[in-house]
């Protein structure tokens, strides 16, 4: 009778493979994420774009004088109006970015057909969407960065305050912000189109949260509702660390907030990712375009 | 470890079905019922379901080549994707190398090399080295381990020329090697191939079928969905024909075409084809299963029939298809062929 030697797999399972896996997917997504040129220009102009919208508004109501920025400033507590604007206005393109790219990432996934080839490997699944942040946190601190430089070159905006205070805010932020994507990005495979949510996010991140406004003009009812939103803490906190020199101490009231409401969507992002990942293979939603 | 590379037993899959193509018409009573429009208004209504695997029973040997020969929407794909752990079975069970495919879905994944129909599923902006370096690391292959075995599978799949160029610049054949690289590269006991020439010319087609029986010759199992007979014909060991999600016969190749030796098979090429003709035709007592398709190339239809008698029946045969300006082109009976046991068993055409 003839025998056959049944081949050895060379995958060898354990922690240092997965790591190693979740170190692979990261450099995939940036190696493609390089291969789109017109990173770089969206990474120059959007920066300017969108608060430009905001500074040159506020220009206008100020009057001919000028004399309404004078009020506007007493109102916030603001020292320099455009920098007050900017941080808005970066924390909403911050979250929109988010919610389309790390949102869309398994979709975009699904859609190009390499996400069931992925999902065929032995590797824990959920290492697919968090490799695709890493290259997006060190995008979006380029983009900040480049917002800073920018507005510090054309209009003279300078910092007031640590750049290591800022910088903790900002990483404070990271849970809550993408605990949110990760959430977003399970539904959207399940519903194939989301567009209505992330207009919905946005908008209230808009209303709610203060990009160019304090939150205490709003009605009572609408400051309440902000409470719950952990962009309103970032926007408040990173304020406050680049224009008054808060310390950590002074920051605390933003940051304890801000890592609360990011355990709640970590997790949340987290088990709505398994329930997706169970529901998918029950309905083949992820072969599914 | 178990005797069988892969054992399915009583497979069933149902998806939810879109209106009105469910199995069944939705319980709960008549849409005319007062009662039900009432309970509808908070109650839901079950779902109607769609069977898209009906009860599948396979056991493939270690080492063979099983192929899974049916038509579009037979039940193939659904299959490969419950046993490569993609897709969670309604009912039933199936072991691959030995595990489970819901509880040990992992150790399936570590098993398993799966390539699936279509060229997308790999990244048309890496290039072929930098897609198999990325897809090594998901298969937990070492580093030194991986980069050996990338140049081995770079050379072997004939790409070391262009193994440095984005995958966007390759040809579909290209692609599908590439595929077939990834699905190889942690050299795993079984292999799922769906439809894995699908969309290659004859030439890429050939080359890829000499390298699956090459992959048999080095040990391991290969699992082959087509709805290519001569390529079922040719590769497989033994030959499961599925059709409404249920495999309807299993057997060698040649013990399939046994089934229906005492039959001789009819071919006509005919112009000016009636359907009423062909009514005619199966009125006859010698005839059955027959099928006839247009032939697109040609304009002719190619009328396949199969006979106990093919002498006693032909006279008639030419007289029936003689007239009204229908003519007879070209006339053969040959042996029967695989298309021919699944015209016998299903009464319809593989590629319907």
């Amino acid at each position: 009778m003839e025998t056959t030697i049944t081949p050895r797999s060379l995958g060898q399972p354990g922690f240092a493979s997965d790591a190693r896996a979740f170190m692979a997917v990261i450099r995939r997504e940036w190696t493609i994420f390089t291969r789109y040129p017109s990173w770089i220009i969206a990474l120059l102009i959007w920066p300017l774009i969108f608060p430009m919208l905001y500074i040159l508004t506020a220009r206008a109501l100020a009057g001919p004088d000028g004399s309404g920025l004078a009020v506007f400033m007493q109102t916030t507590g603001a020292t320099d109006y455009i920098g007050y604007i900017i941080v808005g206005t970066t924390v909403w393109m911050w979250q929109n970015i988010v919610l389309w790219d790390v949102g869309f990432a398994l979709r975009n996934e699904q859609m190009r057909g390499t996400l069931e080839s992925n999902w065929l490997s032995p590797t824990w699944r959920f290492s697919y969407l968090l490799g695709h942040t890493g290259p997006q946190i060190v995008s979006m601190f380029m983009f900040i960065a480049i917002t800073a430089l920018e507005f510090g070159l054309i209009f003279g905006v300078r910092l007031n305050g640590s750049v290591w205070m800022l910088a903790l805010m900002m990483l404070a932020a990271i849970p809550s912000i993408y605990g949110l994507g990760f959430a977003f990005a399970s539904l959207v495979i399940t519903l194939k189109e989301a567009n209505a949510f992330v207009f919905l996010v946005r908008g209230l991140v808009m209303i709610f949260c203060g990009i160019t406004f304090p939150v205490a003009i709003l009605p009572g009812w609408m400051q309440s509702f902000s409470k719950w939103l952990p962009q309103t803490y970032l926007i408040h906190g990173m304020r406050a660390a680049a224009f008054s020199n808060a310390s950590v101490t002074e920051l605390l009231p933003d940051l304890i907030p801000l890592l609360g409401f990011g355990t709640f969507w970590l997790v949340l992002g987290y088990f709505t990712f398994l329930w997706m990942e169970r529901r998918a293979r029950k309905t083949g939603a992820i072969g599914q375009y | 470890m178990s005797d069988f590379a892969v054992e399915a037993r009583q497979l069933i899959k149902k998806f939810p079905a879109r209106p009105g193509t469910g199995d069944k018409p939705i319980e709960g009573g008549s849409a005319s019922s007062p009662k039900k429009k009432r309970w509808q208004f908070w109650k839901k209504e079950p779902k109607a379901m769609f069977t898209a695997v009906n009860g599948v029973d396979l056991q493939i040997q270690r080492g063979e080549i099983f192929g899974l020969l049916g038509p579009n929407g037979a039940g193939k794909s659904t299959t490969i994707r419950m046993l490569c752990t993609l897709l969670e079975p309604t009912s039933g069970t199936a072991h691959v190398n030995g595990y489970d495919i819901v509880r040990q879905a992992n150790d399936v994944r570590r098993s398993l090399g799966t390539v699936l129909a279509g060229e997308r599923s790999i990244y048309w902006k890496l290039t072929g080295r930098e897609n198999l370096e990325y897809f090594a690391a998901l298969y937990h292959i070492p580093t030194a381990v991986a980069k050996k075995r990338v140049d081995e599978l770079i050379e072997r799949m004939e790409l070391k020329d262009r193994a440095n160029e984005l995958v966007e610049k390759y040809s579909t054949g290209m692609r599908q090697r590439v595929a077939i690289a990834k699905a190889l590269l942690a050299r795993p006991p079984i292999l799922l191939l769906d439809e894995p020439t699908l969309g290659l010319d004859p030439q890429a087609a050939r080359r890829l079928r000499e390298l699956i029986a090459e992959l048999k010759q080095e040990g391991h199992t290969i699992l082959l969905t087509t709805h290519y007979m001569e390529e079922a014909d040719q590769l497989s060991d033994r030959i499961g024909i599925i059709d409404t999600g249920r495999i309807i016969a299993l057997d060698t190749p040649e013990g399939l075409k046994r089934r229906i030796n005492q039959k001789e098979i009819i071919r006509l090429e005919v112009s000016g084809w009636q359907e009423y003709i062909a009514e005619n035709l199966r009125a006859m007592q010698e005839v059955e299963n027959l099928v006839a398709r247009r032939q697109a190339e040609t304009d002719l239809w190619e009328v396949n029939m199969q006979a106990s008698n093919s002498r006693a029946v032909l006279p008639r045969l030419v007289e029936s298809i003689s007239q009204n300006g229908t003519r007879l082109v070209n006339m053969n009976i040959v042996k029967p062929s695989l298309e021919d046991v699944f015209i016998h068993l299903t009464g319809k055409a593989l590629r319907d």
